[in-house]
């Protein structure tokens, strides 16, 4: 990351167990001043363990945690610092608005902590409310906001004292689809104005695509994959990546050798038929003969209903309608080939019928041979 | 469109049509109920209501209409002194109460005091025994000549005098302040257990320690519940009986239960002054518990977020064993001791204070339990009987009324529920004394007054707010779709009621239940007022043996009563659960 | 059981008024559905879909109007008419599952039966059938605690259908699952209901849902019925701009027809910068010459392209482009106006760069504003 300066957080060899469950293992990450670092993952996948880890809510067993220049936490060498003491800012999933106070001293609340004057508290506490657009309802009683407001409220909380990095815990979970899109680019639009250093967690792969400069993917305490969203979009290093990011169709097969920069491959249609052969990209890591799994991404497969002449689309598919299914913008159908279901988006003056011949096309580099 | 094809119903008369669809079978259970709840409740506050403006002639012959009476509450010799005393005896159970409460349920909720989910249980023993008897033990214990605890003082550490007078106004607050600090210990423990985590770790990530997190965020957060707790204790002790009548009443200070007590059954019984001082203690608590209901209690925090939570839980080190010391200390002293000593006194033909093991004997427990006996003492017996009855009996047929009321409360729209809400509330705001006065001047001339009915309608009218309670928690956390559901599948209301709601109620059907058996089965100051020979309970049974007989005699019965109030704890906690009682 | 009527009208709602204190939830609506169809009410919380679903199912009174379900009347307090729900022959299915925690799968599915006095035998069969109907079958003897949320729902549907009733209601049925199992059991609910071809009344929020599981829609707002039609007319051919906004996203740009040229074709004209912009396209019911429209164009069918193709794009900047994997999200200002547009993400747009964008006038339509 070119773009940053220096690190601000870095995490090494972190190790957390919950009894004889490991929840974070061997987790090592660098986190660059200003960047905006989402951990992804479905639930149970140590996300979280991690995130509070950093926190100083848990305490792992191994490994070290540094903020800034300073050791937060390190078994080894018997350092543990008190969250309070680590100096950042947490967004929880519950917003955690103290509902016995103002939206004002809530707000204020780090500041006052921190013993800063009565006229640095109104200073910066008002400016904080005005970031997050609630310098209006500062006398309000936090319960009496929605839950956009709440989360708005815990937000300028977190920031007012500028701490060195703020961590969100799945702080969207709880507002419906509109409200969610909206607070999203919120909090992108306050991260880039603030410039301040912030670790997200969500199981949300659409809002770690749109919110991050770096996507951490991790599943059953292990991290999968690191890179920015386009990376890991379009080259998942394993199936588990490609198949929670976005929608993939995934086909077993097995590599026959390289041609230039493609990978042939094999795909059994079952029932007798012949294997297919086709070429895509990828296949880093998988020895000649070994089995890979292909990757197609709906929005990349071309749907004929007639056999496409000419040779410009290298891999075709045979198979037959399943189903469709009507979503407004698109059809979502689903295609039988061979033994495989395959999903493909089509525009919807498309007439198809269940049971209806069709071929697919799709170009070599966008297909994508995962090692399995 | 194809109107001519209309259905054969039509052709009734369209009043019949609108009349059949009124007359549903939830309509008419809720309007007969409505009438029963709204009878018990009101009449009785009704009628001492207007009996306090009855003032008896100085013969006691005559009654004339004025404020008489409530002129006597401050020119009587003793009455502005019996004030005086409550209000000393509720403040300071209050505030001991708190102290208890609060501490122990902080200590079980939030940290990691040794063996806390075991010891819970037995703190919570005293909320269900009778403070009555708990004055009797420690009367054992800590009176001057004969308490156990002065006589141990002077005999093992050589005190000179006593160590303690128990028979004071100062004992009915120690009395008093252990056996209600459960109370507040209820109201406090379920916010501090369900308290979400995050609010005290985003107070912790934004630099606050745990000392000021405490103090800004933890305690505020449970301060409706302590405020509540404390209320509710305020209100109990200022209704209390039997401490005061045992404890203080004898030394010369008289309490305003004392007082409305001699004056509905003793040597210058007055009704009419008696249900006027009623008036000013019921005035005083409908108060607070109306500024609890209407201030407090929907403040409470915890219940905006409603989920359930893995609270944090506080490493205290070596502190920790402090804690345990301390949550230890208050179930002996609440508990053990008191019970141990009840065990020793009543083994013992006659008390001196003295532990004689060669005289030990189970005499006394024969005179007071085996009523087929020639030297049965009849008021200990008739008590035994009859608190059963009542105890059977009324919590069956007020479980019933609480079930009907509670489905109306939050299963019905129609009219009057929200005065049925209201009425299923009052009651709690009424001291049992109180009550007891107002279903005494109402039917004292009618057939039920000297039967079992006027203590078991009192008693339910009372108490049946606490069962529908445990049963509307229930049913506010069970969806109304799961009834709607049944009458889609084409059941009546009265199946959907008995096939569906009953069984997904019956948890808190139960519960209740057991709760009112305790609550009846230990019973004093309605029973006190209410009672003639033959219609003693259990109580008012312990109440003749202190009064005439010995107190090894009193001890016996009143192990047997907290025997008895023992396993209906123990069968309450096995079918209501640890959240059961938390407010 | 009932016959059908003349008209093919089987479930018919006439003039159907519900106030709620001082607001009328649900202000005079009528509708009617053949036998065997599936509709849904669609709309935002508060148009009173659930009002009207909870009418027809007698949960509660209403204020006047007409329900009639093949020769029944349900409802009618002109003639004091009201059928209590049990009387009514109806399934339904709730947003929380509502099934009862203290009976097992089979318990809970055979209780219509039990209330209908079915003889035993007869109950197993028709249990076991619709059990295996639903996915079930393993599930017959675990308590209905031990089931997860869409297995409760399976459940719920199941007890609903067993007694083979005149209607099926489902209310948000799906709104507690989340969102692969949504999308799972919307094909799975719409499979069942054509197998056993039930009357049905679907009531949600979610358009997509309503959209892939509906023979018909209505949708509503504030107690009023705005459109009713199949899927695809509702998304492509929306009456107004209520409709337009509400299923789907659109981009809705104020403008006045300027020209009929055939019946349903037409040029409106909108204005950028001061400078008047023809744009052919389709035009909506009641729109005519010279009256206010609002043209309705849906992101997918706006093509943003680097070159001004046929000199009649629009051209704009792009504000934001947002990766989301299959697509990405654009923002493309033009004049005052925000367009959103999807663009494919092989075509790397990035903020900043000018763009223009082309309508096709096929997917172009003016509706009453």
């Amino acid at each position: 990351m070119t773009d940053f300066l220096k690190p601000m957080v870095e995490i090494e060899h972190l190790h957390k167990t919950f009894g004889p469950e490991t929840a974070v293992k061997d987790f090592n990450l660098s986190i660059a001043e200003g960047e905006f670092v989402t951990l992804l993952g479905p639930s149970g996948c140590g996300k979280t363990t991690t995130l509070r880890c950093i926190a100083g809510l848990e305490r792992p067993e191994s490994g070290e945690i540094r903020i800034g220049d300073e050791i937060v936490v390190s078994p080894e060498k018997d350092i543990y610092l008190f969250p309070e003491h680590r100096n950042i800012g947490m967004v929880f999933q519950s917003y955690a608005v103290w509902p016995h106070m103002t939206v004002f001293d809530n707000v204020a609340y780090g500041l006052r902590v921190r013993r800063a004057s009565s006229a640095v508290i109104k200073k910066q506490t008002t400016r904080a409310l005005e970031l997050v657009g609630l310098d209006q309802l500062a006398e309000r009683y936090a319960t009496k906001l929605s839950g956009g407001q709440r989360q708005r409220v815990a937000l300028a909380r977190a920031i007012v004292y500028e701490p060195k990095v703020i961590l969100f815990d799945e702080p969207l979970s709880n507002l419906d689809a509109k409200l969610r899109e909206q607070m999203r680019d919120e909090i992108v639009r306050l991260q880039k104005e603030v410039g301040i250093t912030s670790v997200f967690v969500t199981h949300d792969q659409s809002e770690a695509l749109v919110m991050s400069d770096r996507v951490v993917v991790m599943d059953k305490a292990v991290i999968q994959q690191i890179g920015d969203p386009q990376t890991i979009y379009a080259n998942p290093v394993n199936a588990f990546v490609a198949n929670f990011i976005g929608v993939t169709s995934l086909l077993e097969g097995a590599l026959l050798g390289r041609t230039g920069e493609y990978c042939d491959m094999e795909i059994e249609l079952g029932n007798g038929q012949a294997p297919l052969r086709i070429q895509a990209v990828g296949g880093d890591g998988a020895e000649q003969g070994s089995s890979v799994i292909l990757s197609l991404r709906p929005e990349d497969i071309t749907l004929h209903t007639e056999a496409p002449s000419g040779t410009s689309y290298g891999n075709l598919l045979e198979g037959s309608v399943i189903d469709t299914v009507y979503l407004g913008s698109f059809l979502e159908c689903r295609i039988q080939v061979g033994s495989h279901e395959i999903g493909i988006q089509i525009d919807h003056f498309e007439q198809l019928e269940p049971g209806q011949k069709v071929f697919l096309t799709f170009q070599p580099n966008h297909g994508l041979a995962l090692a399995s | 469109m194809s109107t001519e094809t209309l259905p054969r119903t039509v052709e009734r008369s369209l009043w019949a049509n609108r009349l059949r669809s009124l007359l549903t079978q939830e309509n008419i259970v809720t309007i007969i109920v409505s009438l029963i709840v709204g009878a018990a409740v009101i009449l009785p506050l009704i009628t001492l209501f207007i009996s306090s403006f009855k003032v008896l002639d100085p013969l006691g012959w005559d009654t004339t209409w004025g404020f008489g009476n409530y002129v006597t509450l401050f020119t009587d010799r003793i009455i502005p002194k019996a004030f005086v005393n409550t209000l000393i005896i509720s403040s300071g159970s209050t505030i001991l109460a708190t102290v208890l409460g609060v501490s122990l349920a902080w200590i079980n909720a939030r940290t990691n005091c040794p063996g806390r989910d075991y010891l819970e249980p037995y703190n919570l023993i005293p909320f269900f025994l009778s403070p009555f008897i708990g004055a009797i033990a420690w009367h054992n214990l800590g009176e001057p000549q004969t308490g156990l605890l002065n006589v141990w003082a002077r005999e093992i550490f050589g005190f000179e005098g006593a160590l303690m007078n128990i028979d004071t106004i100062w004992g009915v607050v120690w009395v008093t302040g252990i056996f209600f600090a459960p109370l507040v210990y209820l109201f406090v423990v379920g916010s501090l257990r369900r308290m979400d985590p995050s609010l005290e770790d985003s107070a912790r990530t934004t630099g606050a320690g745990l000392v000021r997190t405490t103090m800004t965020v933890t305690l505020p957060l449970v301060m409706p519940g302590i405020l509540s707790g404390a209320i509710i204790v305020f209100v109990t002790s200022a209704g209390e009986f039997g401490v005061p009548f045992k404890l203080s009443a004898p030394y010369g200070w008289e309490t305003l239960t004392t007082q409305i007590f001699s004056k509905a059954v003793g040597d210058d019984a007055n009704h009419f002054l008696g249900a006027t001082m009623a008036m000013s203690l019921g005035i005083i608590t409908v108060f607070l518990i109306w500024i609890q209901q209407r201030y407090i209690a929907p403040r409470s925090f915890t219940t905006v977020t409603g989920k359930g939570f893995r609270p944090n839980v506080l490493d205290l080190g070596q502190w920790r064993w402090v804690a345990f010391g301390y949550n230890l200390s208050f179930i002996f002293v609440a508990v053990i001791l008191p019970i141990a000593c009840l065990i020793i006194v009543s083994l013992h033909p006659v008390w001196t204070g003295k532990i004689v093991p060669e005289a030990m004997t189970f005499n006394n427990y024969v005179k007071t339990l085996f009523f087929w006996r020639e030297d049965s003492i009849q008021a200990a017996t008739n008590g035994i009987v009859n608190s059963l009855i009542l105890a059977f009996g009324g919590s069956t047929i007020a479980m019933v009324m609480a079930l009907v009321v509670s489905y109306m409360i939050h299963r019905t729209k129609g009219f009057g529920v929200r005065l049925l809400d209201f009425l299923s509330v009052v009651p709690i705001g009424f001291p049992g004394i109180v009550l007891a006065m107002g279903v005494l001047v109402t039917y004292i001339q009618t057939p039920i007054y000297a039967t079992l009915w006027i203590l078991m309608l009192a008693y339910i009218t009372r108490f049946f707010p606490y069962g529908q309670r445990n049963i509307s928690a229930i049913m506010m956390a069970i969806s109304e779709e799961l009834d709607q559901s049944s009458r889609m599948a084409g059941a009546s209301w009265f199946t959907t009621l008995w096939r569906i709601t009953i069984p997904l109620l019956k948890p808190g059907i139960f519960a209740g239940w057991i709760l009112l058996f305790i609550i009846f089965l230990r019973e004093l100051s309605i029973s006190i007022i209410l009672f003639s020979t033959g219609t003693e309970t259990l109580s008012v049974g312990v109440y003749y043996l202190t009064n005439f007989e010995n107190e090894p005699l009193t001890a016996a019965l009143s192990m047997a009563q907290t025997v008895v109030l023992l396993i209906a704890i123990y069968v309450f906690r096995r079918v209501a659960g640890r959240e059961a009682l938390t407010a | 059981m009932d016959s059908e009527t003349q008209s093919g009208t089987y479930l018919e709602v006439q003039n159907l008024v519900k106030w709620f204190g001082d607001d009328p939830a649900v202000d005079n609506i009528s509708f009617g559905i053949p036998k065997g169809a599936f509709l849904t009410l669609l709309g935002p919380s508060g148009c009173g879909k659930t009002t009207t679903l909870m009418s027809i199912a007698g949960l509660h009174s209403i204020d006047s109007g007409r329900i009639r379900v093949g020769d029944v009347v349900y409802t009618s307090p002109k003639e004091g008419l009201f059928l209590p729900p049990e009387k009514r022959d109806i399934g339904m299915v709730f947003q929380s599952y509502a099934i009862w925690p203290h009976m097992t799968v089979t318990q809970n599915v055979a209780y219509p039966l039990e209330i209908r006095k079915v003889p035993q035998s007869e109950i197993d069969d028709r249990v076991a059938d619709v059990l295996e109907l639903v996915g079930l079958t393993d599930m017959a003897e675990k308590m209905a605690t031990q089931l997860s949320g869409g297995q409760q729902q399976r459940a719920s549907l199941a007890r609903a259908i067993v007694a083979q009733p005149r209607l099926l209601l489902f209310d948000e049925p799906l709104s507690n699952l989340d969102l692969k199992l949504r999308e799972q059991m919307r094909v799975e609910l719409k499979r069942i209901q054509n197998e056993v071809g039930i009357t049905s009344i679907y009531v949600t929020h979610d358009q997509s849902e309503a959209l892939v599981m509906s023979d018909e829609i209505i949708v509503m707002s504030k107690g009023h019925i705005e459109q009713r039609g199949g899927p695809l007319e509702i998304y492509s051919r929306p009456v107004n701009e209520y409709v337009s906004n509400f299923i789907g996203v659109a981009n809705l740009i104020k403008g006045r027809v300027t020209q009929v040229t055939e019946p349903g074709r037409g040029t409106v004209q909108i204005t950028d910068h001061g400078k008047d912009i023809q744009v052919a396209c389709n035009l909506g019911p009641g729109i005519s010459e010279g009256s206010d429209a609002v043209l309705s164009v849906r992101p997918e069918n706006v093509h943003a392209e680097r070159e001004n193709g046929d000199g009649a794009s629009l051209e704009g900047e792009v504000l934001q482009a947002i990766f989301l994997g299959s697509h990405v999200d654009c923002r493309v200002q033009w004049g005052d106006f925000e367009w959103k547009v999807i663009a494919h993400p092989r075509a790397h747009l990035k903020a900043g760069e000018k763009v223009y964008l082309r309508l096709d006038p096929e997917h172009t339509l003016a509706v009453q504003p």
